[in-house]
């Protein structure tokens, strides 16, 4: 180059004017309108993406958005308004194919805008605010397709009628469900809830509460649940198929309401069907549909267990107060524990083991079997029973398995002094007579019970084993200082402690020789081993094994009563003998003679001695020889036993009277304690707290309390304040 | 009085000649006139061999003054010379007890009465003057209860007066029941609270769960039964 002029070079700004066209955007518009409805006409193959774009970008960059958009508002909007009147002249079952058919295609075609316009949507929309192009699209559409005057009413109708055909029984295309109600849901949840859900819960209610009227009438219980569970499982099933899954919880509590728990009381209470005959029939299977449907609805569970307790304590009740099934305690005691079984078993396979309905089966056991307030013995007489004989051969587990059986009784009985009281009679019974089946089963439930209600229940009890085993090892200690006693006949003692056995009368009667020497050597033996104790003989509870031979040579061992063996013993020395000179030289009191000379003269079987005059019963003139003519296939003859009964009336109201005077110390006691440690308390609050700690025994009557504080005041351990006549001062 | 069985061994002295055998009116000059006053009339009613007033003279003061022995007022002035056992008047509460009063002659005495009649009515003094009657009554050593028939009559005695309608049905409970054969001073003392606060004859107010001796519980539900 030559030398010139220097020029200083500038550089401009870029200046964007460089499209003067004013009829830019108007042309550019143009492109992507007819863009657009080539997309809309399925025309989009022919169209290039990227000059598209390119326009688009273009409008927007030279500020042109807001034609732009409303542009694309426009348009789509007049595409809309076609596609609508397209969709209105379907008919029939084709309408929603047809919506169907033209809602994806709205999709493509807005995918395919949207991507054109993403510049658009991505700088020009978010600064004006306005709605982005896939929003916007599902808007138009919703607005002048879903919810034109012409198409809303007939979707949703149609949808309706789709739903009722289904449940009704055809088949419908779901398919085409699924995808009408996704639209719904993809225009927003509101254009679902207000445009099908809503409705369809109404409708659905109707339908419902009609179906249940129908069935109601004409089912019994377990039909009826059966169509209702049937009900409510299409209905979930109906929702993972083609509705929102928000529905399922509204849907079922539709169907819950209209057909359970509108219904609830009639199915409940159902003549022959209801739940008292599920019950009566162990209907598992129904009990089961019954509980999982239940619950699903307030109260329903409270229902079922309300009824179950009130048919529990009623036919509870009648167990306890039927005359006829109390003749035999053992099967009284029976029919409770099958009745629990029972019971437990509906819980556990149909209620699922609902601890609920657990407690409304204990509380309502423990109020009926308290009604009968010869429960506690009966109870215990049971368990003779069973350890006497019932147990025999039975498995260690079985046996644990019932005697936990009985406890759960046991639990059950208010008084469980009373319980005590006979059961210390029992087991001295058995004890006494050598009659238990297992040590080991004894044993065990004495464990259970002192588990139960602590030592001091069980104290005496183990008293008397300690006192059963401390009498070998004396018997031991006997014979092994008198060697020459082997040769004559063996005695036996039990020496029991008078605190642990139940009190008995203690009478004696005149041994015979033999005997009487024996037991004095052993009177002796005793209390010089142990100093300052006091031995009475009590004869009226021991046994003797004899040997008897009879007029023609027949040899029997006779396995009798201490009373009967003084009696049998006499004829040794006479051959006839008139029932005052037994009286006299036995010395046994009148009733227990009686009894004895009846089982020993009346009896077949047992005959040993004849009697004359030959009638059933003992009179004061009758005269006995021994039978000479008495047979018996056995050698070992069984006559004498002392097997626990229960009780008659008179021994009954004694035993009742016994424990009413223990309980007055223990009252007392209870009283005492509580006042010493509170000092001054008022009379309901002492009530309260004496009938708190005495519970594990017994219910304590607050008449009875009332009496005991008086009797304390009396004796000064208390007195009344002077001003508030509530309360009750503890005199030191 | 309650009655007890008094046979007259003599002549009731006259109150106008007294005559005191143990040497009692020799006392220090201290004795004010009016005490002399006081232990004559003692002695005009007093046993002279025992020293002190007995049923006899009991007897004799009643006469004197007008009164039944077995009249309340007689128990009031007991209550009033706190005395100690029942039918005997000693010396020193016969002193105290004229003290007390203010009296010093029969004639005051007669009008005493009637004040003292007032003087144990009032709230303060009432109580304490019931509890005295059944103490009164106690005539053993050790003994804490009265018999029935007894406190039949000592209720009739004391609250017949103020509660006669209450006394009247509570006397035929007593007597018909069997459950109580003696009452003690716990009993006693409710019965004068039942008659104060409980509505007659409806016993609307009565709560038996409250601390109510049993018997009156038993007389609640024995009157309600009783009128349906």
């Amino acid at each position: 180059m030559s030398n010139q002029k220097k020029r200083n070079f500038q550089i401009e700004a870029f200046k964007h004017r460089v499209v003067v066209d004013p009829k830019y955007a108007e042309k550019t518009w143009s492109i992507l309108e007819h863009a657009i409805h080539e997309i809309y006409n399925h025309n989009a193959s022919g169209l290039s993406f990227e000059e598209l774009y390119r326009n688009a970008y273009n409008m927007v960059l030279h500020k042109f958005g807001e034609k732009l958009y409303s542009g694309l508002v426009a348009t789509m909007t007049a595409h809309l308004k076609e596609i609508s009147k397209s969709i209105e002249a379907a008919q029939g079952d084709l309408f929603l194919e047809e919506l169907n058919r033209k809602w994806n295609d709205h999709n493509k075609a807005l995918q395919m805008i949207r991507d054109i316009l993403m510049y658009m949507d991505r700088t020009y929309i978010p600064n004006t605010h306005k709605t982005p192009v896939h929003e916007l699209g599902l808007n138009l559409w919703r607005d002048n397709v879903i919810h034109s005057s012409k198409i809303q009413s007939r979707l949703l109708s149609m949808l309706l009628e789709l739903v009722h055909r289904e449940r009704t029984g055809e088949v419908i295309d779901r398919g085409l469900m699924r995808n009408i109600i996704k639209m719904l849901m993809d225009l927003g949840s509101s254009v679902y809830q207000e445009d099908f859900e809503k409705p369809f819960l109404e409708v659905s209610a109707e339908f419902y509460m009609g179906e249940s009227q129908k069935f109601i009438e004409c089912c019994d219980c377990g039909d009826y649940l059966k169509k209702a569970e049937l009900r409510l499982n299409e209905e979930i099933e109906r929702v993972t198929h083609y509705l929102d899954v928000k529905s399922e919880v509204k849907i079922t509590n539709v169907v819950e309401k209209e057909m359970i728990a509108n219904h609830m009381m009639r199915l409940v209470h159902m003549e022959n069907s209801g739940l008292v005959n599920m019950l009566l029939d162990d209907k598992y299977e129904d009990l089961g549909r019954m509980y999982n449907l239940f619950r699903r609805v307030p109260n329903g569970l409270s229902t079922i267990r309300d009824v179950m307790t009130s048919h529990l304590r009623e036919i509870g009740k009648q167990l306890v107060t039927d005359a006829e099934k109390l003749k035999d305690p053992v099967e009284f005691v029976q029919r409770l524990l099958d009745e629990k079984d029972k019971y437990d078993s509906i819980i556990s396979q149909a209620f699922s083991n609902d601890k609920t309905f657990q407690n409304a089966l204990n509380s309502s056991f423990e109020y009926f079997i308290n009604l009968n307030n010869r429960s506690p013995e009966f109870i215990s007489l049971f368990v003779d029973d069973k350890l006497r004989k019932g147990l025999k051969g039975v498995s260690e587990e079985d046996v644990e398995i019932i005697l936990d059986k009985v406890m759960m009784l046991f639990r059950y009985l208010q008084e469980k002094d009373v319980f005590e009281k006979y059961y210390k009679q029992h087991l001295a019974k058995r004890l006494l007579s050598g009659k238990t089946v297992s040590d080991d089963a004894e044993r065990s439930l004495i464990v259970k019970l002192k588990t139960e209600c602590g030592y001091q229940f069980t104290s005496k009890l183990e008293g008397m084993f300690t006192d059963m085993k401390t009498s070998q090892d004396t018997m031991q200690g006997f014979y092994a200082s008198h060697p020459e006693l082997t040769d004559g006949p063996t005695l036996v003692v039990q020496v029991l402690t008078t605190g642990s056995w139940p009190t008995q009368p203690s009478i004696t009667c005149n041994l015979p020789a033999e005997t009487s020497a024996l037991c004095e050597k052993f009177r002796s033996y005793y209390l010089g081993t142990h100093t300052g104790r006091r031995l009475s003989w009590q004869t009226n509870m021991g046994t003797a094994d004899i040997k008897a031979t009879f007029g023609k040579g027949q040899k029997h061992e006779l396995n009798v009563s201490t009373y009967q063996m003084c009696v049998l013993m006499l004829f040794n020395n006479a051959d006839r003998l008139s029932y005052k000179e037994v009286e006299q030289a036995t010395g046994i009191p009148a009733s227990d003679l009686k009894r004895c000379l009846q089982s020993m003269a009346c009896v077949k079987g047992k005959n040993v001695l004849r009697k004359e005059p030959m009638s059933k019963d003992i009179g004061e003139d009758d005269a006995f020889f021994v039978n000479d003519k008495f047979t018996s296939k056995f050698y070992k003859v069984k006559i004498g036993t002392v097997v626990a009964q229960k009780e008659s009336e008179p021994e009954k109201q004694e035993t009742r009277q016994r424990v009413e005077e223990d309980r007055k110390p223990q009252i007392e006691a209870a009283i005492v304690r509580i006042m010493k440690s509170r000092r001054v308390l008022d009379h309901n609050n002492i009530i309260a707290e004496v009938t708190k700690q005495l519970q594990s025994r017994f219910l304590a009557n607050p008449t009875e309390i009332k009496k005991r504080i008086e009797s304390l005041i009396e004796r000064d351990f208390l007195e009344r304040d002077n001003n508030d006549r509530k309360l009750y001062r503890y005199l030191a | 009085m309650p009655p007890r069985a008094s046979k007259r061994k003599s002549a009731p002295p006259n109150s106008s000649t007294v005559t005191s055998s143990d040497g009692r009116s020799v006392s220090s000059k201290a004795k004010t006139k009016g005490m002399e006053k006081i232990d004559r009339l003692f002695n005009s009613y007093a046993n002279s061999s025992l020293g002190v007033i007995d049923p006899d003279g009991i007897e004799a003061l009643c006469s004197d003054l007008g009164v039944d022995y077995t009249d309340v007022r007689i128990l009031m002035l007991a209550w009033k010379l706190k005395a100690g056992k029942q039918g005997y008047f000693t010396q020193d509460e016969w002193r105290t007890g004229m003290k007390a009063l203010g009296v010093d002659s029969l004639s005051k005495l007669k009008k005493a009465l009637c004040e003292l009649e007032i003087e144990v009515g009032k709230p303060t003094n009432y109580e304490d003057f019931y509890t005295y009657a059944f103490r009164y009554c106690l005539t053993e050593e050790k003994q804490k209860s009265l018999d029935i028939d007894s406190i039949c009559e000592l209720l009739n005695l004391v609250l017949g007066a103020q509660f006669r309608p209450k006394v009247d049905v509570l006397v035929e409970y007593l007597k018909v029941q069997s459950d109580y054969k003696v009452i003690n001073l716990d009993q006693w003392i409710n019965f004068l609270r039942f008659c104060q606060e409980i509505s007659f004859p409806d016993l609307g107010n009565y709560d038996s769960a409250l601390a109510w001796p049993l018997i009156l519980d038993n007389f609640v539900e024995w009157m309600r039964q009783k009128h349906g």
